[in-house]
């Protein structure tokens, strides 16, 4: 995938592209809002990853321009600002998803993946790992064609790991995604533990033994 | 209380000085006037029944027959020479038929050989009557005036110090939060015009420190944010990294522990500024039945607890729809936080409150504090301490009164919703 991040914090830019492109993504980076302007009238992007806090301008101009040449681009709006009607201003100007700083890497892969998904290019709305696949409209995890009976939580898990494959997810990781906006009431990590024990073990019974421990305390979805 | 049982207003203070100077002045006056008056008439009756005598005396020495008006005028030839007296004395007076007052000058004096002993009298009835008359006349003006001087003054008084009543008024009216100038009323009266001045400037420097407290908050929350995001860009990047210990990756995940912290602690400042700022403004009607429903089916979700909804139908509020999802939020999660672990919590919803119950061992020791920033009861629980405080911000906001109490061993959190 072709991806565009436009960030004025040189540090966040350069983690961000470097998560993605380990992914096999191609990343090109803008952290001036210039660039940025020159970069999207010129090339074609599969998604735009957004700062809207500029300094030179509004990253929501840049959406609004992006947005007026018709362009088939997937966004996702990345802000400091926790503020609802900014989220729903990006929303309303055809964003497709809106992140709050600070956020994890793995997040943001994640719902990048969901947005080239739902995108005409790109994803399809079923993922593929060995035995494992997922149909992410009908929220259904298959293992060797067979469907698994996941709860809610458990599915998200399945979802995360695979998107994040290879990569390795700290419990604190794991626990804001699931929890999203409650990530506060994470006091202890017991409930993390149990989603991710019984996952694991409808996994495993099923013979697809990827959930790896790593270095203790965090996770890894690997096949070896 | 008491000391506010003392206060006394400006214009009945003032009136009351001018009343009691008043009564005062009038009394000591009429005093002084009554001696003054009396005085005055026995020096005239004196001067009066000496000019009387006199002429007695020369009529006698002229050989002319002696002059008798009892009780007014008595000669009697005495065979000694007295002293001379003068003094009051009561004398009845045929013509009247009663005993009268009179003023009696007796004198002694020897004319042609012969010694007369002459009483002369007069009636005081008349000099007390004009004395009494000048008093009542002197009270009857001396009041007339005062009373003038009493409305006069007190309308004057009113009207003098209106500009500091209407300023007063003003300064009551004054609100930290709102936009609005004070409107003081200009006044020629220097001191006043003084303390407009310094009430102008006090007001803008209070409401400018208060605006840049709350632009404090809302930026340092918002600010932080980019930092934090760096940071945990870079832990994110380097727990991928090669060559981690299990020691390093243990602390690295510690950090992102805390980060979320500070990162959930922005956000809930953040969201109580807001809400002081009255940034909240798109009322809805909410259906608080729906919004816990699914609030207690996401938490049962990720914590497999047992969460009993006990509900009337369609309890609807008028406010805004995100605060309304906090509200809940707030509640339950701190209902989840401090359960005793494996017991069920309830949620009754009603239309005129919400409660949430949740076992516990003991009372919270001082429920005063509970809605309080940063009030933390227990150690081991790790929280922001700002949920239930943006509770009572909510509720503060829209008229709900929230209550605690610790009943069968339970806490109570129990919302009186004032719209239901």
């Amino acid at each position: 995938m072709k991806i565009l991040i436009v960030e004025d914090e040189i540090a966040l830019l350069q983690s961000i592209s470097d998560y993605l492109e380990k992914d096999g993504n191609v990343c090109e980076t803008a952290s001036r809002y210039t660039d940025a302007l020159y970069k999207i009238d010129l090339y074609e992007y599969d998604l735009l990853v957004l700062d809207i806090n500029l300094i030179a301008g509004s990253g929501l101009d840049i959406l609004q321009l992006l947005k007026s040449n018709k362009k088939e681009t997937g966004t996702i709006i990345i802000s400091a600002n926790n503020s609802l009607d900014d989220k729903l201003k990006g929303l309303d100007l055809g964003a497709d998803d809106y992140l709050t700083k600070p956020f994890h890497l793995a997040e943001l892969n994640s719902r990048i993946k969901a947005v080239l998904r739902r995108g005409k290019f790109g994803g399809t709305e079923r993922i593929e790992f060995n035995e494992i696949s997922i149909d992410t409209r009908a929220k259904t995890a298959y293992i060797a064609d067979n469907a698994m009976a996941l709860t809610r939580k458990e599915y998200d898990l399945l979802l995360f790991f695979i998107t994040n494959k290879g990569r390795v997810l700290s419990k604190e990781i794991i626990a804001e995604h699931l929890w999203g906006d409650h990530s506060d009431m994470v006091d202890n990590y017991d409930f993390i533990y149990v989603h991710i024990n019984n996952l694991r073990k409808k996994l495993t019974d099923a013979g697809a033994k990827y959930i790896k421990t790593a270095y203790g305390s965090g996770y890894k979805f690997i096949d070896e | 209380m008491n000391n506010k049982a003392k206060k006394i207003g400006l214009l009945r203070k003032t009136s009351k000085t001018f009343l009691s100077i008043s009564l005062v002045l009038m009394l000591f006056s009429t005093i002084a006037l009554y001696f003054y008056v009396r005085t005055l008439l026995q020096g005239e009756i004196e001067e009066e029944l000496r000019s009387t005598e006199a002429r007695i005396e020369s009529s006698i020495s002229k050989q002319n027959p002696i002059y008798q008006l009892p009780p007014m005028v008595e000669v009697t030839t005495v065979p000694k020479i007295g002293k001379e007296h003068l003094k009051d004395t009561l004398i009845f007076d045929p013509s009247q038929n009663e005993l009268e007052d009179f003023r009696e000058l007796i004198t002694y004096s020897t004319i042609n050989n012969q010694n007369y002993r002459i009483t002369v009298r007069t009636l005081i009835v008349e000099s007390e009557d004009i004395l009494i008359a000048v008093i009542i006349t002197y009270l009857i003006v001396l009041l007339s005036i005062f009373i003038f001087l009493f409305y006069f003054n007190k309308s004057r008084t009113q009207k003098l110090w209106s500009p500091f009543f209407k300023n007063l008024q003003q300064m009551k009216l004054f609100s930290l939060t709102s936009e609005a100038p004070i409107s003081l009323m200009e006044s020629d009266i220097l001191e006043f015009s003084e303390l407009n001045t310094e009430i102008t400037t006090l007001t803008e420097k209070v409401r400018s420190d208060y605006k840049n407290l709350k632009q404090f908050t809302e930026n340092v929350s918002h600010e932080l944010q980019t930092p934090l995001a760096i940071i945990q860009a870079k832990i994110d990047t380097l727990i991928n990294g090669e060559g981690l210990s299990d020691l390093q990756f243990e602390q690295l995940s510690s950090i992102q522990n805390d980060i979320q912290r500070l990162k959930q602690l922005n956000k809930r400042l953040a969201l109580l500024s807001k809400i002081e700022n009255d940034q909240f403004q798109n009322l809805s009607a909410c259906n608080l039945n729906d919004i816990l429903k699914h609030r207690i089916e996401n938490l049962s979700d990720l914590y497999a607890i047992d969460i009993q909804l006990k509900s009337e139908d369609n309890v609807i509020l008028t406010m805004d729809a995100y605060l309304a999802e906090v509200l809940c939020d707030n509640l339950l999660s701190n209902a989840i936080k401090h359960s005793t672990p494996k017991t069920p919590i309830t949620v009754i919803l009603d239309k005129n409150s919400l409660t949430v119950i949740n076992t516990g061992a003991k009372a919270i020791l001082k429920p005063e504090l509970l809605f309080q920033r940063f009030y933390k009861e227990s150690e081991h629980v790790k929280s922001t301490g700002l949920g239930l405080a943006i509770v009572k911000k909510i509720c503060d906001l829209y008229g709900f009164h929230p209550s605690y109490y610790f009943e069968n061993n339970e806490h109570h959190f129990e919302i009186k919703l004032k719209n239901a």
